[in-house]
Order: structure tokens, then C-alpha cells, then sequence
């Protein structure tokens, strides 16, 4: 289940292809939202104000214009991974400075032990490590094609 | 507005729990995040433990310290904690999200 769920994008409310929002936090609750779309959320206040909270103690950019936000949550009934473009960039006071264009948010529910939701967050920033595939997520013109390449790019 | 205070206070102790531990720390550096000082956490903690009812505290601390939960989730009836299928009497009032389970006396969030 775990490995479905995290290399893929099963609906298609679970891609967000062009945000046009300006601030992290606007980001999140977009994402929180098309993620209780897909049915994994049970909470939406709750999850985007963990997400958040979290952000202050350990930001999810990674650098390379990548973020990684992620929860395990009361508010989270189902692991899910949503994934959302923003081509015009958003500050999300990344260490190297550059603008965030590729949120990849992952989701686990409060029940998860850590390490699981480790490894979900890892197989996460793992497809995100190479210029080459970020380029291909970035290109990525809809679920059916993002799912696609998630799929193999987990393999 | 004790429930979602305590739902809060939930999340904010597995994040803790997070950063208090080295070994987890460490995982999150060499994935390239910047995990920070957990001293914001701990004043939230406190923040919203301030803000709870006494009677939940008791069995949130008293869970927490047992099972390293204070707080779980349903589904169709089954706590998610111990697994047992609670009774359609269990269900909370009207209006409220949190019961007692009957099994392991965790918290139980319904919705």
C-alpha cells in the first residue's frame, strides 16, 4: 500500500499542475485540501496547521526549487503523496535561495511509526535528487503523465 | 475549544518526539532538510497543554506515557490503537469528536 501510495498520483485531484499562489503557506493549504479531495484527510485545520508548524522547526525545501512538506497527522486517515507545480516559483526560504516549482507533499496518518513515514518522505526526495528528473516532473502536463513517471522513477 | 486543542497538542508531541530524537534528526540532515532548535515546539506544547480540560489531560498523559499515544483514530467503529470494535453506544454527543476507548483507554478521535 505504502509504495502505491507514494509513487503515485491515483486521482487526479492529487496533482496540482500550475498554482498560482505566491506563498508557502497558501501552498500547503491548496495541497491540504486536493489531498481531503482524495480522501485521505480527515482534518484539514488540523493537518495544514501541523504542516505549518512544522515548516517553523524544519523547513521542506530541500533546494533546487524542490520542497518536501510532509506530516504524520491526526488529520491524515490514508499515507498519500500530492504533488503540485508552481511555475512562477514560490519563496519557501530555501537554504540556496532559488524559488520552489515542485511541491511534493507526503502524508501519513498519526497511526505510522516514523520510520515508515521516513521512508515515504526518502523515496520522495530520492526522485527529486537529479536535475534531469526534476526537469521531467516539472514537464509533467497532467495526473496521467505525473503518475506515469512517479511510477518510474520509484523503480 | 479543548478537542482541537488536544488534536493539536497530538501532532505537535509525535513532532517533538521527532526532534528530541538524534537518530531522526540526523535521517531528516541527509535528506537535505534544516530541522532547527525544538524550543518553538516545546513553548507550543505548552501553549496547548495549557489549554486542555484537566479530565483530558489525565488520560492523555496517562495513554501517551503507556502506549506512546495519547490520541488515535476510528474506523467503522475500531479503534485504531488496540483494534477492538467499539460499541454504536460509544459514539460521542452531538457536537463532540473525542471518547474514551472502553478497551485501552486511549483517546479516540471520530470523524
Amino acid at each position: 500500500m505504502t509504495t502505491v501510495a507514494v509513487h503515485s498520483v491515483p486521482d487526479s485531484s492529487l496533482y496540482l499542475p500550475d498554482l498560482k499562489l505566491k506563498r508557502k503557506e497558501s501552498v500547503l493549504h491548496e495541497l491540504v485540501l486536493a489531498a481531503q479531495r482524495g480522501r485521505a484527510v480527515r482534518d484539514t485545520e488540523l493537518l495544514h496547521e501541523t504542516l505549518l508548524r512544522r515548516e517553523r522547526w524544519c523547513s521542506s525545501a530541500i533546494g533546487k526549487g524542490v520542497a518536501i512538506p510532509h506530516a504524520r497527522s491526526l488529520g491524515v486517515m490514508e499515507p498519500r503523496l500530492v504533488v503540485a507545480r508552481t511555475l512562477r516559483g514560490v519563496d519557501w526560504s530555501a537554504e540556496d535561495g532559488v524559488a520552489v516549482q515542485l511541491v511534493m507533499l507526503v502524508l501519513s496518518p498519526s497511526e505510522s511509526d516514523i520510520d515508515s513515514h521516513l521512508e515515504r518522505v526518502s523515496r520522495a526526495v530520492a526522485i527529486t535528487r537529479t536535475q534531469r528528473n526534476r526537469q521531467r516532473l516539472l514537464e509533467a502536463e497532467d495526473d496521467r503523465t505525473m503518475n506515469t513517471l512517479l511510477r518510474e522513477l520509484a523503480t | 475549544m479543548t478537542q482541537p486543542t488536544l488534536l493539536e497538542l497530538h501532532d505537535v508531541d509525535l513532532q517533538l518526539a521527532e526532534a528530541r530524537h538524534a537518530g531522526t534528526v540526523a535521517k531528516l540532515k541527509k535528506l537535505g532538510f534544516t530541522p532547527g532548535d525544538p524550543a518553538p515546539l516545546e513553548r507550543a506544547r505548552a501553549r496547548l497543554l495549557a489549554g486542555v480540560e484537566r479530565r483530558w489531560v489525565q488520560h492523555y498523559v496517562r495513554a501517551l506515557q503507556r502506549y506512546g499515544r495519547g490520541v488515535v483514530g476510528m474506523r467503522e467503529r475500531v479503534c485504531l490503537g488496540c483494534r477492538v470494535t467499539l460499541p454504536t453506544s460509544a459514539a460521542p454527543g452531538v457536537g463532540e469528536k473525542l471518547t474514551l476507548c472502553e478497551s485501552c483507554g486511549r483517546i479516540l478521535f471520530w470523524r
